[in-house]
């Protein structure tokens, strides 16, 4: 990873300096080993501190729309879930191709830290090398090897899209793809299959350690309106008071529904959540309906096919002609 | 809870059904029902909107948490919509909606969605009653009720 | 000093809960936070930080404190909201203790919020000292000894098999004296033990990364603060949300708002963040347009505004924000930042 990581410095330094582009969304080395950083890099000299590592999760796609508007020439690398963010962006008119350079960048998979502090692999790391799937935790009593997939985020072992869907270049060589697809409705299928009282007890669990904090929706390349109706106090529904649990409710099944169909299962929300609730299954329990009604559709590969929620078929099942007059069934 | 208690507050239940009609044709189909002297509840409150697909799921949702035990979107059969595929559309949406609200463990027989023409008062007074039966059968809504909210 | 074997702790609480309600660290749904113990709930003491702070008890993220209703030509008001019973809040850290002591600062100067006053005379504040301290702790940046939590009115270390007890005031002695039965006096042994286990303690808060950061009070000139170029270049990679603000025990803004309950109205307050856009938003629209504006507002408030009034800090270093913030951007990247090195 070293060596791509080098490839990485010396693509972002050559297109600032040869004014290919005026800014470059990267990563940066934060405090402490698992400390990534979003940056934005302006000139040549300061792209020593650029990072491509196991930690670089955080998607830079959604920074775009900001500089983008600005009419900054941009260039940003992008892993395989940015790539679809990107799409995703790019079909919600958020941000235009052509100021963009796009560097695309196989993704091996990020580690996460909570999973090494679970597994009690945490305490005295200083650094963490990798090679391929082999993780080298290097600490002040010597360095310990594991394997990396034990330690993966939850949404990079369901990933589907390793490689950038779209980009300009591509730095490395690609990578496999760990699991079959269906394997990321697994959890999904377990919960349909609970009784409704077990399924309304499981969210209500989960929603009340909501503390409405806009993680999810800030993180969501999806959410990208320019004013959220929760932000709107003319809205109706803005509450930043969880005074009745129904509010954690409503937000969440409103937020999930706003994203139906261009919601590309990056998984951020999830990873984001600061009570560790599941956002992404009620993602996935759309994308899953979506598929098996309305075809296979996978939102951000194509920003050219119109979005299912945002067309229709005639002959669209129809669950609500109980009567079964008139209309086409 | 009591039994007691429980056994009269359920006598006592009069569920509130509030209804999304589409002008064009539910609503009219409400009319037609009504000049037929047709018989459905009167617990059934009529929102009129100007398609089907004007409905947003926030409205659902916001229903239920202030006071509703039932919520139906009526609107044009397919096919038939005055916007030409506004319904189309509403098909889609509330398919999906309905389906979220199974999987985080709500009733769904609770919303209903239904395509209901001008010429149909029958048909309205028949899809209300359903409503009605059916949620009176669930009891009042809990999971989705605002506990400030007194009616 | 007393002691109590730690696999008694349910009995504790137990007795505990008989005098009133008593808050203690339990996992719910996969994440830890403080909330009114029951029989049978397991109090989690091996988790260092829950996931939103210990204030949360002392000021709860949303209050109903006023109902009012209109019928006919009159117009009644009920005050509601505070504490008024006696309650325990058992396992608190040392940082969280002294975020209680900075809140007191604004919560208890005039005009005195009588909802958190209750709440502070009525619970009695059992800390816990932090055997393992993490990654991202820097609590002895402002001086707080994780080892002797200080501002509880017991402290609790955890050997493994034993919790020791000591009292720190006259409330921890009133709480120690129901406990009778339970607590047992601690031996010459455990005198000794004790001093061993914060040597201990402290030797890991030593090994930590963040180890040698030094908080100091900026000394610039507040225009001079202000206008730091840095602000731009911190700010770029925030994305708004209001996570760091709502996981930090020492952010006390709040918002108030109206419900319509159909037959009055119900007034609460709510935790705010000045990282939304609609933070002190106001006819003419909100003051801080852009992210920059509120993210420097947050970071002001701790660094500059809050030392202007009360010569401390208003971060007492538990990492939380460092842990839960999405793009990790936290105030030790910031205080590092603005105003030179506070290395």
């Amino acid at each position: 990873m070293e060596k791509i990581a080098a490839a990485v410095r010396e693509r972002a330094k050559r297109a600032l300096a040869t004014g290919e582009v005026d800014r470059v969304f990267a990563w940066k080395r934060g405090e402490f080993w698992y400390d990534v950083t979003p940056a934005v890099f302006e000139t040549a000299d300061e792209t020593d501190e650029l990072l491509w590592d196991s930690f670089c999760v955080a998607n830079l796609s959604k920074y775009l729309t900001g500089a983008v508007r600005q009419g900054f020439k941009v260039g940003v690398f992008v892993k395989g879930c940015d790539a679809l963010a990107f799409n995703q962006l790019l079909q919600d008119n958020r941000i235009s191709r052509e100021n963009v350079r796009l560097f695309g960048l196989p993704c091996p998979g990020m580690v996460d830290p909570e999973k090494l502090k679970k597994a009690k692999r945490y305490r005295g790391v200083r650094a963490v090398a990798r090679a391929g799937d082999v993780l080298a935790l290097q600490g002040k009593h010597g360095e310990q090897q594991v394997e990396a997939p034990a330690y993966l985020y939850d949404k990079c072992l369901v990933c589907r899209h390793p490689n950038p869907v779209v980009y300009d270049e591509l730095l490395a060589e690609p990578q496999p793809v760990r699991t079959p697809d269906s394997d990321r409705f697994a959890l999904v299928n377990e919960l349909e299959a609970m009784s409704a009282e077990e399924k309304f007890l499981f969210w209500q669990e989960q929603f009340d350690k909501c503390i409405r904090c806009n993680a999810c929706r800030n993180i969501c390349p999806a959410c990208s309106c320019e004013k959220c109706i929760f932000d709107n106090g003319e809205s109706g529904v803005a509450a930043k008071a969880n005074a009745d649990s129904c509010e954690e409710q409503f937000f969440h099944l409103i937020r999930a529904y706003h994203v139906a169909g261009r919601c590309v299962d990056c998984g951020e929300c999830s990873r984001v959540c600061p009570a560790g609730i599941p956002l992404h299954l009620l993602n996935r329990k759309i994308i899953k309906d979506i598929q098996a009604i309305y075809g296979d559709y996978e939102a951000g590969l194509d920003p050219n096919v119109p979005a299912p929620l945002a067309t229709y078929r005639l002959d669209d099942a129809d669950p609500f002609d109980g009567h079964q007059k008139g209309g086409k069934k | 809870m009591l039994l007691e208690e429980k056994t009269s507050q359920e006598q006592a239940f009069e569920p509130l059904i509030v209804a999304f009609c589409c002008n064009w044709c539910s609503y009219a189909g409400a009319d037609l029902a009504g000049t037929s002297r047709l018989q459905y509840p009167a617990n059934v409150k009529i929102i009129k909107v100007p398609c089907s697909c004007r409905v947003n799921p926030n409205f659902v949702l916001r229903a239920f948490q202030k006071g509703a035990d039932g919520v139906v979107i009526a609107g044009c059969h397919p096919g038939d919509c005055h916007y030409s595929t506004g319904n189309y559309f509403t098909r889609r949406r509330f398919t999906l909606l309905m389906n979220m609200l199974d999987f985080i463990g709500i009733e769904k027989e609770r919303f209903t969605v239904d395509w209901i023409s001008a010429a149909e008062g029958s048909k309205f007074a028949a899809v209300m009653n359903g409503v009605l039966e059916k949620v009176h059968k669930l009891g009042p809504n809990r999971k989705m009720r605002d506990k400030r909210w007194k009616r | 000093m007393k002691k109590i074997a730690k696999d008694r702790l349910p009995e504790l609480l137990q007795k505990m809960a008989e005098a009133g309600k008593v808050y203690a660290p339990v996992n719910k749904g996969g994440k830890t936070n403080f909330s009114v113990w029951q029989p049978g709930d397991a109090a989690d003491l091996t988790t260092l930080r829950s996931a939103v702070p210990a204030k949360s008890v002392l000021f709860p993220q949303s209050e109903t404190y006023l109902r009012f209703a209109q019928q006919g030509k009159k117009l009644s008001i009920e005050t509601v909201g505070g504490e008024a019973d006696e309650y325990v809040l058992f396992g608190v850290r040392a940082c969280d203790a002294k975020s209680f002591a900075l809140l007191d600062k604004v919560f208890l100067s005039e005009p005195v919020d009588q909802f958190y006053a209750s709440r502070r005379e009525l619970g009695t504040v059992v800390a816990v000292a932090c055997r393992e301290p993490e990654d991202a702790c820097f609590c002895r940046a402002f001086d707080i000894a994780a080892d002797a939590p200080a501002g509880a009115d017991v402290c609790v270390w955890d050997t493994g098999d034993d919790l020791f007890w000591l009292v720190q005031t006259e409330k921890g002695e009133r709480l120690t004296a129901r406990l009778a039965g339970l607590l047992e006096d601690a031996g010459a042994a455990d005198d000794a033990a004790l001093p061993a286990l914060q040597a201990q303690i402290r030797a890991q808060l030593d090994e930590l990364p963040l180890a040698a950061l030094v908080a100091e009070k900026k000394h610039q000139a507040l225009k001079q603060l202000f206008d730091d170029e840095q602000w731009l270049a911190c700010s770029e990679s925030c994305l708004g949300c209001g996570t760091c603000t709502y996981v930090c025990p020492t952010c006390h803004c709040y918002d108030i708002q109206d419900y319509d309950t159909g037959t009055g109205t119900e007034r609460s307050r709510c935790w705010d963040s000045c990282m939304f856009s609609d933070f002190t938003q106001m006819a003419h629209g909100n003051p801080r347009k852009t992210q920059k504006e509120r993210f420097r507002q947050r970071f002001m408030h701790k660094l500059v505004y809050y030392p202007n009034n009360y010569n401390e800090i208003a971060c007492v270093g538990c990492g939380r924000c460092l842990e839960a913030c999405p793009v990790n951007m936290n105030i030790v990247k910031v205080m590092k930042k603005i105003g030179g090195e506070a290395r």
